[in-house]
């Protein structure tokens, strides 16, 4: 079945490159122009209606986002992928919201962690999970997860003894918290 | 509706009827159903034929009206910090916060997270810690024994305390909240 | 005068403890049958002494404030009304001619009241178990006094003293003998108003996490807790007073209540709990029909 899927598909789409193939599962990569044509030929004339999952990779040494659609067959029970590489600089992806209405929460996501713009989602820009976030989109590779952790939450303090008689306090099983530092600083 | 005056501090009462009412305290905990991260999984068996917490006093309540004791069970988001604290803020004085797990100690294995805060001791004031990744039903009993203890000492005066530094906490709770909507006092 | 309110507080006080004590029993029991060791016997004692100490700071309006009042009020009402023990003027007792009816009314008011100052508090939970809690009152409240209305028909009096008068010439003269429908319809509509399991809508742990009581906190909660007690003992008393011969002394007194509490428990810890609208249906149907077959034999 997933055979009548490819040649359809290679038929509208010359240039597209096959990635991997599997009994009921395929995998092709198309150019970025189009990536769009291709989710929406895959939804109207191969009957994979459900959209499971727009994801995407920062390919940071090609200078690209790699974004995946991942649409489902549900009656023949058949997957497909549908890859296309954007550029990372002013990423700007078109947006599905309007065929499929969940596809508005994958974008908004991929908009919140990677920066990538899908114009034409009437919710773009809206709080998704990272509440009024105002750095670099975190999931991007050239984000310094540890030192914007150490900057934000403070410096970890790593143990220099194994002893943990260093680090509980006189009382046995009460911790030398901050709060109790703080407590007798006071004093 | 709230009042936004700090409210008097609690003045010193006759010392055995004190010593009666922090008896009665430690020997009837209730807990905010609340959980944060993987520690709230081992919680669910403390209620079980096995462990059964109920033998100490300890009970769950589903409001933070009602109880005493705030879990904090493993790593915490930002964002949830903002409902915790919304949620500390609406239990009754005198509460407590026993915090379970190496990630609110110091970060635990999420120490390089970008959303999740290190050293909770920083935001909101610890009784309790109980360490361990996560800690075993036994260790969390453990806990609560030495709560009782320091209740019955009278030394959990962690509410106190937050109260008495509030400007000090609401300046480090502010740091890592963008976007601070809560109100200033809301007891 | 005064020797009045010594009894009144005599009462008030044994009912209190009792029924704070039946709680922790009843606790204690509920533990055995899921196989724990079960908290103290007095761990509501403890309870009740926390939650009076701890602060509030919490206002919703009046009727917030007045409703663990109203509940503790309409518990006293309903506890000096019916004999407590028989023969015994140690406890007060205000009986009159048709008390029966008052006594019907004034046994939901602690749950009216209730009702407006949980509605007062706003919160979603509190006002969702409102409206479950007084259609499932309406079905129940029913067949409870239908079959209160047949017993009195039958014993051809409208007072609970001559309703308990009536049962003394032995155990074969209990009303639970002698209107067994009347009885045992009754009896079903004993578990809703002790919010026992199969009906315990209004509570509903795993929905509404506890009701009515969601935005009430220390002392109020206290109050409320030290209302439901005395309430469920005043239920009790009235309960053994109508139907199981009322107690000729103290220890007869503790036992049957004992025993009828531990009935509700007992069914409560196993069976799960029915949706709103089962649970009115069975009320409308099973207990209301009992309670109407003794009502129409004793009138025909
Ligand atoms: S300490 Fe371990 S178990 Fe607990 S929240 Fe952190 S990672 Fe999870």
């Amino acid at each position: 079945m997933i055979d009548k899927v490819k040649k359809e598909l290679e038929i509208r789409f010359p240039l597209l490159k096959l990635v991997r193939e599997q009994h009921n599962y395929l995998h092709i990569k198309v150019d970025k122009a189009a990536a769009a044509d291709a989710v929406l030929t895959a939804k109207t004339s191969l009957g994979f209606t459900t959209l499971q999952l727009i994801s995407a990779v920062d390919r940071i040494e090609n200078g690209a986002f790699q974004l995946t659609w991942i649409l489902e067959n549900y009656d023949e029970q058949e997957i497909l992928l549908i890859s296309a590489y954007f550029p990372r600089k002013n990423c700007v992806v078109p947006s599905l919201s309007q065929i499929w209405p969940a596809a508005s929460a994958f974008e908004r996501e991929l908009f919140e962690m990677f920066g990538i713009s899908f114009p034409g989602n009437p919710r773009e820009g809206e709080d998704f999970l990272l509440e009024g976030w105002k750095d670099m989109p975190p999931m991007r590779r050239d984000f310094e997860t540890e030192e914007y952790a150490r900057r934000t939450f403070g410096e970890r303090q790593p143990r220099e003894h194994t002893d943990p008689r260093q680090y509980i306090g006189d009382v046995v099983g009460e911790w030398n918290t901050p709060m109790g530092r703080n407590r007798e600083e006071e004093k | 509706m709230y009042c936004n005056q700090p409210p008097k501090k609690p003045g010193d009462k006759k010392e055995v009827l004190q010593k009666i009412t922090n008896m009665a305290r430690a020997n009837s905990l209730w807990v905010t159903a609340y959980g944060t991260g993987c520690g709230s999984i081992e919680l669910r068996p403390l209620g079980t034929s096995r462990f059964d917490m109920e033998r100490f006093g300890i009970a769950m309540r589903p409001t933070p009206r009602q109880a005493d004791v705030l879990i904090i069970s493993g790593y915490l988001a930002t964002k949830t910090l903002k409902r915790v604290i919304r949620v500390y803020e609406q239990i009754q004085d005198p509460k407590y916060i026993m915090a379970l797990g190496s990630c609110t100690i110091n970060g635990g294995m999420y120490f390089d997270s970008y959303n999740t805060l290190n050293v909770l001791d920083k935001y909101l004031p610890v009784d309790v810690y109980v360490m361990g990744c996560m800690p075993r039903p036994e260790a969390i009993i453990d806990g609560f024994s030495l709560l009782m203890k320091k209740i019955k000492e009278g030394r959990a005066v962690g509410w106190k305390h937050y109260r008495e530094n509030l400007d000090y906490y609401r300046e480090n709770q502010k740091q890592i909240i963008k976007n601070w909507d809560l109100p200033d006092y809301n007891w | 005068m005064l020797s009045n309110i010594m009894s009144i507080l005599l009462t008030v006080v044994t009912a209190l403890v009792w029924g704070l004590l039946l709680g922790g029993i009843s606790r204690n029991v509920t533990a055995k049958i899921h196989g724990r060791v079960g908290p103290r016997v007095t761990q509501n004692f403890i309870d009740l002494w926390k939650l009076f100490r701890k602060t509030s700071s919490i206002h919703h309006g009046g009727m917030f404030w007045m409703a663990p009042l109203f509940r503790i009020t309409g518990a006293i009402a309903v506890l000096l009304m019916v004999p407590v023990v028989v023969g015994h003027n140690i406890n007060y007792n205000m009986s009159f001619a048709g008390d029966i009816f008052l006594l019907l009314y004034i046994m939901f008011f602690g749950c009216l009241g209730m009702a407006l100052g949980a509605g007062n508090s706003g919160h979603p939970y509190s006002v969702v178990a409102i409206s479950r809690g007084l259609a499932q009152m309406s079905s129940y409240e029913l067949s409870f006094s239908i079959a209160v209305v047949a017993v009195a028909v039958g014993l051809h009096t409208l007072r609970i003293e001559g309703i308990v008068a009536a049962q003394q010439a032995g155990v074969s003269s209990w009303n639970i003998f002698r209107f067994p429908f009347a009885s045992a319809g009754a009896l079903i509509a004993f578990l809703p108003m002790q919010m026992a399991y199969p009906f315990s809508i209004v509570l509903a742990p795993q929905e509404i996490p506890i009701g009515p009581p969601t935005e009430y906190s220390s002392r109020f909660l206290s109050f409320m807790f030290s209302g439901r007690a005395l309430f469920s003992v005043a239920k009790l008393l009235l309960f053994v007073n109508l139907f199981f011969g009322g107690a000729s002394s103290w220890m007869a007194l503790f036992v049957k209540t004992f025993l009828l509490y531990m009935y509700a428990i007992v069914v409560s810890s196993v069976f799960p709990r029915f949706r709103t609208e089962q649970s009115i249906k069975f009320l409308w149907l099973v207990p209301t029909t009992l309670a109407l077959v003794d009502l129409v034999r004793v009138m025909l």
